[in-house]
């Protein structure tokens, strides 16, 4: 049981890291279908930062930074040219496929080598404490990085200035804008954000639940990061609780099938989705999208 | 007529492009159409080398084309036949229909598929033994488990995953008739993080061995029993396609090794030699294309009662006295 529960925050916490960067995201208004591919190149930038220097410290460091200038990158057409969001998500995803696995390629030549990883780090004091010790506090960095990160979020956004500039960007650009709030400066510093939480997300993978890169190894993870985020009603509390629920059936289903029950092994894959969509569509509680997510915005426009 | 001449002209320019020498007339010409990208670290790209090793050790000129639907196996096979090409390679069972077709038009040319069934006059496909080499993990796993439970752990569930399976399950059985086997599928073979968790499940779960077909992912399996054993328990993983012994040293007690350049290269031989036959073309430990390799790092943990035992089983399949069970596919 103790096993199963830091599990479920061991594969939660990427899911909750690139939720809450696409969260801040959509609050100012921009949907950003290109996490997959930040956290791809997240995930490459600390490997290969972190065998370059034998250190995974580095290897975070070049995953959040990477991570911020793809979204950036985003910035500049989403909002600097007024793109089509979608599209651009999209060109980032199969970029970021392309490009890392080209990488890989030129850098390794097929024999990629292993990577110095972040491990559990015990909190002192906290955790000797019996059967919550081992699950909340024998941790990987990331872990404690995503829970405080999103009480940090929560507070950011309900309890600052910025983060009510925001909220009103993503909720009210052209009310924002009369107000004397930059709607461009406060999308790309969203964005920027965003990635390199998608990027921290990506390093977890390949320099802490793994010390290694494969072409693709993200599998999907930050369209359930977009998920999470719309399940979460836009708000960190949700987008934590269903980050983590998440985490919990995904860690449940390896068990379920190391089981040897008769049961076809799709029908388990198939149970963190099911059971997620499940309880979020009957957990009550507003929170609705952010009334101008997606539009991107020009001030000379009716 | 002009767009089939610009086609054919693309199709010189690509394969002069791929390293080929130039065309003559009595040369030994072998194709090889691929369903992915030769790039691909893995199944293709093994073929590609098959292919340069045709190349380099018989003197043949060489062409390849990634080919992705059944339309376009059909005009790959139908294009290089037309050519003159002696030997065409499909590499995987999905071509067998598309040769079938094409080689009935085209009987100077020989159509070899990996893998599947269909045999005819000029149609043959080439089987890679591998289950003999998983059936000598699931004997030694089971020879030497403590806790007399194996765990298996698959990419996707393919007939030739499971039947690598069912082999090592058939071993097992051999060497301690109550021993258990639990499978793991991650529903892809990408995600290392995914293995490396369903690595953890098995093995608190009580598994001691671990068998991987997941290709790139399988390394997160060698760091999850890696991480066991740092931690004192006595688990231990195999390899299985490539000799994956040096990628965990302290845990990878022996692979299954699949040598499929080797393959290539003796099914072309034989039909430059004119020794080609038209059935099933099978080849195991005896041809040289399985192996089971031990860990020189960790043989010595192996008792040797045991190792003795996987040694007389590994005879008695190369000599064909034991026939180790397959998948049908």
């Amino acid at each position: 049981m103790e096993e199963l529960l830091a599990a479920s925050l061991r594969l939660g916490a990427p899911l909750l890291l690139a939720a809450l960067g696409e969260l801040i995201v959509e609050r100012a208004g921009v949907v950003n279908i290109g996490i997959e591919g930040m956290m791809l190149v997240g995930a490459f930038a600390a490997f290969a930062a972190a065998v370059a220097t034998g250190s995974p410290g580095i290897g975070v460091g070049a995953a959040l930074a990477a991570g911020a200038a793809v979204g950036l990158l985003f910035a500049a057409f989403a909002v600097g040219r007024r793109a089509d969001q979608i599209v651009v998500g999209m060109a980032v995803n199969l970029l970021a496929l392309g490009a890392t696995g080209l990488a890989a390629r030129a850098l390794y030549a097929g024999s990629i080598p292993e990577a110095p990883r972040w491990g559990e780090l015990a909190i002192p004091g906290l955790a000797e404490l019996p059967w919550l010790g081992p699950v909340l506090f024998v941790q990987t960095p990331f872990v404690y990085v995503g829970l405080v990160g999103a009480a940090g979020v929560g507070w950011f956004l309900t309890r600052t200035r910025p983060g009510l500039r925001l909220r009103a960007v993503g909720e009210a650009a052209r009310a924002a804008d009369a107000e004397g709030v930059s709607v461009a400066r406060v999308r790309v510093a969203a964005l920027a954000f965003g990635g390199a939480l998608a990027g921290l997300a990506g390093a977890s993978l390949s320099v802490s639940q793994t010390g290694t890169f494969t072409e693709g190894m993200t599998a999907g993870r930050g369209f359930i990061a977009l998920a999470i985020v719309i399940f979460g009603r836009w708000r960190p509390v949700g987008a934590a609780a269903a980050a983590l629920f998440f985490g919990a059936t995904t860690a449940l289903q390896f068990r379920l099938q190391a089981r040897g029950y008769a049961v076809p092994y799709p029908v388990f894959l198939m149970l963190p989705y099911v059971v997620t969509l499940a309880v979020l569509a009957l957990a009550t509680g507003g929170g609705r999208a952010p009334a101008d997510l997606g539009r991107p915005y020009a001030r000379e426009e009716r | 007529m002009l767009a089939f001449l610009l086609l054919t002209a693309v199709a010189c320019g690509a394969q002069q492009e791929s390293g080929s020498a130039p065309a003559s007339q009595d040369a030994f010409r072998v194709a090889l159409l691929t369903p992915g990208s030769i790039a691909d670290g893995g199944w293709n790209a093994s073929a590609w080398d098959g292919l340069e090793r045709i190349q380099s050790s018989l003197g043949a000129e060489i062409s390849h084309v990634e080919t992705r639907t059944p339309a376009e196996f059909e005009d790959g096979f139908r294009d290089y036949a037309s050519r003159g090409f002696d030997l065409v390679f499909g590499h995987g069972f999905e071509y067998q229909e598309a040769a079938a077709r094409v080689a009935a038009e085209f009987p100077e040319t020989v159509f070899v598929t990996t893998s599947g069934s269909t045999v005819r006059p000029n149609v043959a496909p080439m089987v890679f033994e591998l289950e003999q080499a998983t059936y000598l993990c699931g004997l030694l796993a089971a020879r030497m488990s403590q806790t007399g439970k194996l765990g298996l752990i698959g990419g996707i569930d393919l007939p030739s995953i499971r039947s690598t399976f069912t082999a090592m399950a058939a071993g097992a059985r051999q060497g301690r008739r109550d021993i258990k086997l639990r499978e793991v599928f991650l529903g892809n073979f990408d995600d290392v993080a995914a293995a490396r968790e369903a690595a953890l499940a098995l093995l608190e779960e009580g598994a001691d061995f671990l068998l991987h077909q997941a290709n790139d992912a399988g390394r997160g399996v060698f760091q999850a029993v890696s991480e066991r054993a740092a931690a004192g328990d006595t688990v231990y993983a195999f390899g299985t396609n490539r000799n994956q012994n040096e990628m965990a040293p302290d845990v990878v007690l022996a692979s299954a090794v699949l040598d499929v350049p080797g393959a290539f290269e003796q099914v072309a031989r034989r039909v430059q030699e004119g020794r080609f036959e038209a059935k099933i073309m099978r080849l195991g430990m005896a041809d040289g294309i399985v192996a089971f390799v031990v860990n020189p790092e960790l043989q010595d943990r192996i008792p040797p009662e045991i190792a003795e035992e996987v040694a007389r089983a590994e005879a008695e399949i190369r000599s064909g006295e034991r026939t180790v069970p397959r998948g049908d596919f």
